[in-house]
């Protein structure tokens, strides 16, 4: 994979909690594979994975252009002891996917630190975000609602998923959503004109699937 | 738990990472470089030529004279020119022009549209963009490449050493572990070092002194759109903004854009001609006509990171002193458009055919070397220290690769007479 043959090179970021399954989800997306081992990441780790992307116009009919997207997917550590250097790395990537465990409430109630922290160290305001709630084939032990967690998403104007790295649903749909997002941002900033960057308060003005106007508050 | 060794286990992972991410963000630059350098080639192509007058109607893309009143074209937003129906790229429902079109795309495939996004919120405030991890790397390299050195250092001197060193000051994003350890590092220094200032430029700002006054941009790892931007001057690859200014700049000039950007190279490389060779070019009173040929060979050293020379020999020259029919000729190298890394072959007596095989070295990262040219000019050293100029060859850097196996042999060049002749003839739009 280490050619430049490619259209575009996309950075995606996974934070959140320690444990929440960053690594694996990660691991699933780009091996489709699962590794059910609990293993710590030391501080920040990327992995890599080749993608066909469809453009869509705005009405999301396709309009049959593909384009090789080179994603760099980094994976961050949950791990307190290492956030100064993976609130760093932020600022790098173009569309996160915050994540949460559907087995731990804490790790739930967390992600609205990770979003302050997001608005702080991101490369804008409101970036381009899909909260991911992981372990969703552990269903007996499952401590977050769907209607919690959708509800919180709402309010963050984002996507939300519920995904497993042990099964790999979702994960694609999640990360191939998260492109979309970056995507279209991206025809956005570059198209809209630099004067209209009045809008500056904060994620709530993402759209999620509903095309609404997302001006680049950055 | 031996905080000291975890903490040094753990830098060696994530330096791993960074290694890898290095890798990755090579490939990307050579790609945008790449892009870059197309959209440079296409602007160039569909400019407005110098042969055709401002204010005609043709289309500013394809040159295909408008009509008044049938085809006459429309003015593309991007630009304001003045385009035919079939330069257009129909988008939804507006249109662009082939250039502002291609422009565009390039905004997006670069990412330059992110690093824009992301100056917003995040002034560049140093000449030098770069990621966090390019940064991290950059600091832990030079640490793990130092902590060989053992003893601890006497403390005081940790401060003053502190303040002096500028990478610390830069560099933001710090774990603590990494500021205890650029202590103790920068103090090892101070303690192995007799002077200090010495090993401080040799580890700490190794890119950044190497560059000297000729390159203030060889330090760069990551060349940002700003970067370029500001650096565009010595690179000759106007950044994205830049080349769209200059459109309209030019536009309102009335000259055009390709034979802009052409003069601009060649009055800067003219201008910096004028430095040595051209005063004693014009003062001249016995201009020799140019001949022959130059045979030179040019492999880039990735290892050395240096650019190699090797001048093999010439033929057919013209004699120096025509009167006298000598010639005692040597070859001169500079890298163009600044005019850097000035070298000479010996001189040989009496021939007109010397033979050189002289290997010259000129330390460039490879990167570096686009929208560089080499100029090659062979002289006659006669009597009284007057040089005369027997002809030059320019050679592009930045079209071959390091595994382009042609550039690697021997080639001969046809020698020219002075470009700065030539280009003035061509170009006198400015």
């Amino acid at each position: 994979m280490t050619d430049g043959d490619y259209d575009y090179l996309i950075k995606l970021l996974a934070l959140g909690d320690s444990g929440v399954g960053k690594t694996t989800f990660l691991y699933r997306y780009t091996d489709n594979k699962f590794n059910p081992k609990f293993i710590t990441t030391v501080g920040i780790d990327f992995r890599e994975k080749r993608v066909v992307y469809t453009a869509s116009n705005p009405n999301g009919t396709t309009t049959g252009k593909t384009f090789k997207v080179h994603l760099q997917l980094w994976d961050t550590a949950g791990q307190e002891r290492f956030r100064s250097l993976t609130t760093a790395f932020f600022r790098d990537a173009m569309g996160f996917l915050l994540m949460f465990d559907l087995t731990s409430q804490q790790s739930f109630l967390n992600v609205r630190n990770w979003m302050s922290q997001l608005q702080a160290n991101a490369y804008c305001e409101n970036p381009d975000i899909v909260l991911v709630g992981n372990k969703a084939d552990l269903s007996d032990q499952r401590e977050v609602q769907e209607k919690q967690a959708k509800e919180l998403a709402d309010k963050y104007g984002i996507p939300y998923f519920e995904t497993s790295a042990a099964t790999g649903a979702e994960v694609d749909k999640t990360v191939i959503t998260l492109l979309d997002l970056v995507m279209k941002r991206m025809e956005q900033c570059v198209d809209k004109p630099p004067a209209e960057s009045a809008n500056g308060n904060g994620a709530t003005k993402l759209g999620d699937a509903q095309p609404v106007e997302k001006k680049c508050a950055c | 738990m031996d905080l000291s060794l975890l903490q040094a286990l753990d830098r060696d992972r994530i330096l791993e990472v960074l290694q890898r991410d290095k890798q990755l963000r090579i490939i990307e630059e050579d790609r945008v470089r790449r892009m870059k350098y197309e959209l440079q080639e296409l602007r160039r192509k569909g400019a407005k030529s110098f042969a055709r007058q401002y204010g005609e109607r043709t289309c500013a893309r394809c040159q295909r004279p408008l009509g008044k009143f049938w085809n006459s074209g429309a003015v593309c937003r991007g630009c304001s020119h003045r385009i035919c129906s079939k330069c257009r790229v129909v988008g939804g429902l507006d249109w662009k022009c082939t250039v502002c079109h291609a422009y565009r795309e390039v905004k997006f495939r670069t990412g330059e549209w992110f690093l824009e996004e992301k100056a917003k919120k995040f002034p560049v405030i140093t000449d030098k963009y770069e990621t966090v991890g390019e940064n991290l790397l950059r600091t832990y390299n030079v640490l793990s490449h130092i902590s060989v050195v053992p003893p601890t250092p006497p403390p005081h001197l940790d401060h003053q050493f502190l303040n002096r060193s500028m990478d610390l000051k830069n560099s933001k994003p710090f774990t603590k572990s990494v500021e205890n350890l650029m202590v103790s590092f920068t103090s090892h220094i101070r303690k192995i070092s007799n002077s200090q200032n010495d090993v401080r430029d040799d580890l700490l700002t190794v890119a950044s002194s190497r560059s000297g006054s000729d390159f203030s941009c060889v330090a760069q790892k990551s060349l940002s759109d700003t970067d370029i931007n500001k650096c565009s001057r010595l690179f000759k690859v106007p950044s994205l903004p830049n080349l769209f200014k200059r459109s309209k700049d030019s536009d309102q000039e009335g000259s055009s854009t390709g034979a802009e950007e052409d003069t601009s190279f060649s009055s800067e490389y003219s201008g910096g001609k004028r430095g040595s060779t051209s005063s004693i070019g014009t003062d001249l009173s016995d201009t020799v006509t140019v001949s022959g040929e130059l045979e030179l060979a040019l492999t880039y050293n990735t290892y050395t990171s240096c650019l190699e020379i090797t001048v093999g020999s010439c033929r057919n020259l013209s004699y120096g002193d025509s009167k006298r029919r000598k010639c005692h000729p040597c070859v001169k190298l500079h890298v163009l458009p600044d005019k850097s890394g000035k070298m000479k072959t010996s001189g040989k007596r009496n021939t007109t055919s010397p033979v050189y095989n002289e290997v010259l070295k000129y330390d460039i990262e490879r990167h570096l070397l686009f929208g560089k040219r080499l100029q090659a000019s062979v002289w006659h050293s006669g009597t009284l220290k007057k040089k005369v100029f027997l002809g030059e060859v320019l050679i592009p850097l930045d079209g071959w690769t390091v595994e382009d196996k042609a550039s690697e042999g021997f080639n001969w060049y046809p020698l020219c007479p002075k470009v700065c002749d030539g280009f003035t003839g061509h170009y006198s739009s400015d």
